[in-house]
């Protein structure tokens, strides 16, 4: 008799996990939250990933593919955990969904609920909302996706854009002290693509650290050399409305020691990852630890990132933390082994 | 013959023969301009040495000095980011004043820069702009309270020589504690707003938000029942002769 494994969430990490035990011969069952599959790279509309550019669809699409085509995954679009039992070693767990629900029982548990995108606009000082030119990076992503670079305002091709890093992370005021790993590197790929689309458009980014760890590191290098973007140290302590309808970062420039104000056609802001209302929900709802950041916490940081405080209940992707597509695919694996492993030995 | 060609000889500036004097601090040259050694006549730039300009060490006994102030207590939170500096309200009107680069300074017990800043480093109006966006919440406005005591402490003197009263400031504070019997920092975060013609921004958010917080939580009406001191009028007369002795003190200094 095959195994039955529950896989909670349908971004990179869950499908990974998915197509991974579906090849091993198992059933799973996949409930998702969205009327579509892929996460956060699907619902907003990543076209190019980082670190070497390639076309999301070789990534995503794939995982999406796979998913639809291996008989058996069964997808919950939609749908919910509405309810979650342990039986014994086993779990019996209720998916809510359109069709109405249903209870099965299942030998383990993935879960792979993923992040948020941190809301700029609970930071008031960023004026994001207020202005239309002041977007955020997963903004950019949607519009470059739609093939739409052009300043929201008027549909003119920006003169000159700022990139403002770390909003929403590393600020205690904002109460999220970790570093979002991923905004650095997608804001200094964004930079190259925007100077691809403009070439007469300036880039400048505003920074504190600038942390493209790894080989992420290629990248910005190749923003400065290749298409002269500049980097500029200090952080942004307002945004105001200026002159022709530009939007003014405040800033200081922390090496020349003195403050600014400059005009800017187009603000970006590198908004951060959080862990989301879904964190603490399925936490509750399983019965598993979350973290002192709003994350799912793992039983061991190092010995085993991808198991959570429980037996049987294994965790994989950025609902442990942030990061890249590559560590969650790679979660989503060493996550389905252990889940197999666990349902095998309790058969 | 030799005396009489040395008095002849135009007084020369300190250090006016170096080639990009420009580049160097006065007090980072040293020369005598009279010095004669065993018998050579070796006056001005016969005897000019520059200081090594390369900082040869860092203090943290000083560090550890302002960690131990109440005010001072969170200077080992500061990453230098620069955004308390940004959204000072006094730099725009004194650029030379740098939140974030005074605190840069005191970590590292850099007491030779400071002392070039002595006669800005008093100038926080308390505003606590800077504290609400900091990042780390090192509370600079406080750190501002730790650099003044500090400076007193370590360069009484040239806190007496170099401390020059801003005349606008000035009459801002006069008026307001003639008029009031206490400083009002509201008022003075205002004027000073006003003075660097920022009236815009005291209708923004951050700016709403914060009046909207102090009006729900009593602090705006606790300080408009405060009043005026106990026996105002005769504080109030001798007050008014002092700041006018004083006055008359420094113009007929000036
Ligand atoms: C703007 C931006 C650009 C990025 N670009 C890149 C890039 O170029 N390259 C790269 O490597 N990384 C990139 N990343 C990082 C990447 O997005 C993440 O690493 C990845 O999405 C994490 O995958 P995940 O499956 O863990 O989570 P997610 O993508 O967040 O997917 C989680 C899924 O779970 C579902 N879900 C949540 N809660 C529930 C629930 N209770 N029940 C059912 N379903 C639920 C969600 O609807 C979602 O479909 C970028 C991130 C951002 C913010
Ligand atoms: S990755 Fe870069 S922008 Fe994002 S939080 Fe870290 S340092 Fe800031
Ligand atoms: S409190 Fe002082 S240092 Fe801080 S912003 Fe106001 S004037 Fe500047
Ligand atoms: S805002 Fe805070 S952390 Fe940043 S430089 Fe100023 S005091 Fe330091």
């Amino acid at each position: 008799m095959a195994e039955n494994i529950l896989v909670v969430g349908g971004g990179p990490a869950g499908l990974n996990a998915a197509v991974m035990l579906s090849e091993l011969g198992v059933n799973v069952t996949l409930v998702e939250r969205d009327s579509f599959i892929g996460g956060n790279p699907k619902k907003f509309k990543y076209k190019f990933l980082f670190p070497d550019m390639q076309p999301a669809d070789n990534v995503i699409g794939e995982l999406i593919k796979k998913t639809e085509s291996g008989g058996n995954i069964k997808v919950y679009y939609s749908s919910e955990v509405s309810d979650f039992k342990e039986n014994g070693k086993k779990f019996d767990a209720t998916i809510k969904s359109a069709g109405g629900s249903e209870t099965k029982t299942f030998d383990s548990v993935i879960v792979a609920t993923g992040f948020e995108h941190f809301d700029p606009a609970r930071d008031a000082k960023y004026s994001y909302q207020l202005f239309d030119d002041v977007i955020d990076i997963k903004d950019l992503e949607r519009m470059m996706g739609e093939n739409n670079f052009v300043r929201p305002s008027n549909g003119q091709p920006p003169k000159n854009v700022a990139f403002i890093l770390c909003v929403g992370s590393r600020d205690r005021h904002i109460g999220n002290q970790y570093c979002s790993r991923v905004c650095c590197t997608i804001s200094v790929k964004q930079a190259i693509e925007l100077k691809e689309h403009f070439p007469d458009c300036e880039v400048y980014i505003f920074y504190m650290d600038i942390r493209t760890y790894g080989f992420f590191e290629d990248l910005y290098w190749q923003a400065m050399e290749e298409h002269d973007v500049q980097i500029v140290k200090g952080r942004i302590a307002e945004i105001t409305s200026g002159p022709n309808n530009t939007v003014v970062c405040k800033g200081e420039d922390t090496l020349l020691r003195g403050p600014f104000e400059i005009p800017f056609d187009m603000v970006v802001l590198a908004s951060g990852m959080e862990g989301g209302p879904q964190s603490p929900e399925i936490s509750s709802k399983l019965g598993i630890e979350l973290d002192e950041h709003g994350f799912l916490k793992p039983e061991n940081i190092t010995l085993s990132p991808f198991k959570s405080n429980k037996a049987g209940i294994f965790l994989a992707g950025a609902c442990t933390g942030p990061k890249a597509i590559s560590d969650s695919i790679t979660e989503g694996a060493a996550a389905a082994m252990n889940a197999y492993t666990y349902a095998v030995k309790n058969r | 013959m030799a005396l009489k060609k040395q008095e002849q000889r135009p007084v020369a500036e300190k250090g006016e023969h170096i080639i990009a004097r420009h580049l160097i601090e006065d007090d980072s040259i040293k020369e005598e301009k009279n010095l004669v050694i065993d018998g050579v006549d070796v006056s001005g730039r016969w005897n000019t040495f520059i200081l090594s300009r390369v900082d040869s060490e860092f203090d943290r006994s000083f560090f550890r000095e302002i960690k131990d102030t109440v005010v001072g207590s969170r200077i080992n939170r500061c990453w230098q980011c620069g955004m308390c500096t940004a959204s000072c309200t006094v730099t725009p009107l004194y650029r030379r004043f740098n939140p974030r680069a005074f605190i840069y300074m005191m970590q590292l017990g850099n007491l030779k820069e400071l002392k070039k800043y002595i006669d800005v480093a008093w100038r926080c109006v308390g505003c606590y702009k800077c504290s609400q966006r900091c990042p780390k919440q090192v509370n600079p406005a406080e750190m501002m309270e730790a650099l003044g005591l500090l400076i007193k402490k370590y360069f009484p003197e040239e806190v007496q020589s170099k401390l020059k009263v801003d005349e606008d400031v000035k009459k801002i504070y006069d008026d307001m504690i003639l008029g009031h019997g206490r400083l009002d920092l509201a008022k003075l975060h205002t004027s000073a707003m006003q003075k660097t013609g920022r009236t815009k921004e005291l209708l923004g958010k951050i700016e709403r938000d914060a009046i909207f917080k102090m009006a729900k939580d009593g602090r705006a009406f606790s300080i408009l029942r405060l009043g005026k001191p106990h026996n105002w009028n005769s504080s109030k007369e001798a007050m008014g002769n002092y700041l006018k002795n004083l006055n008359t003190i420094e113009s007929s200094e000036a």
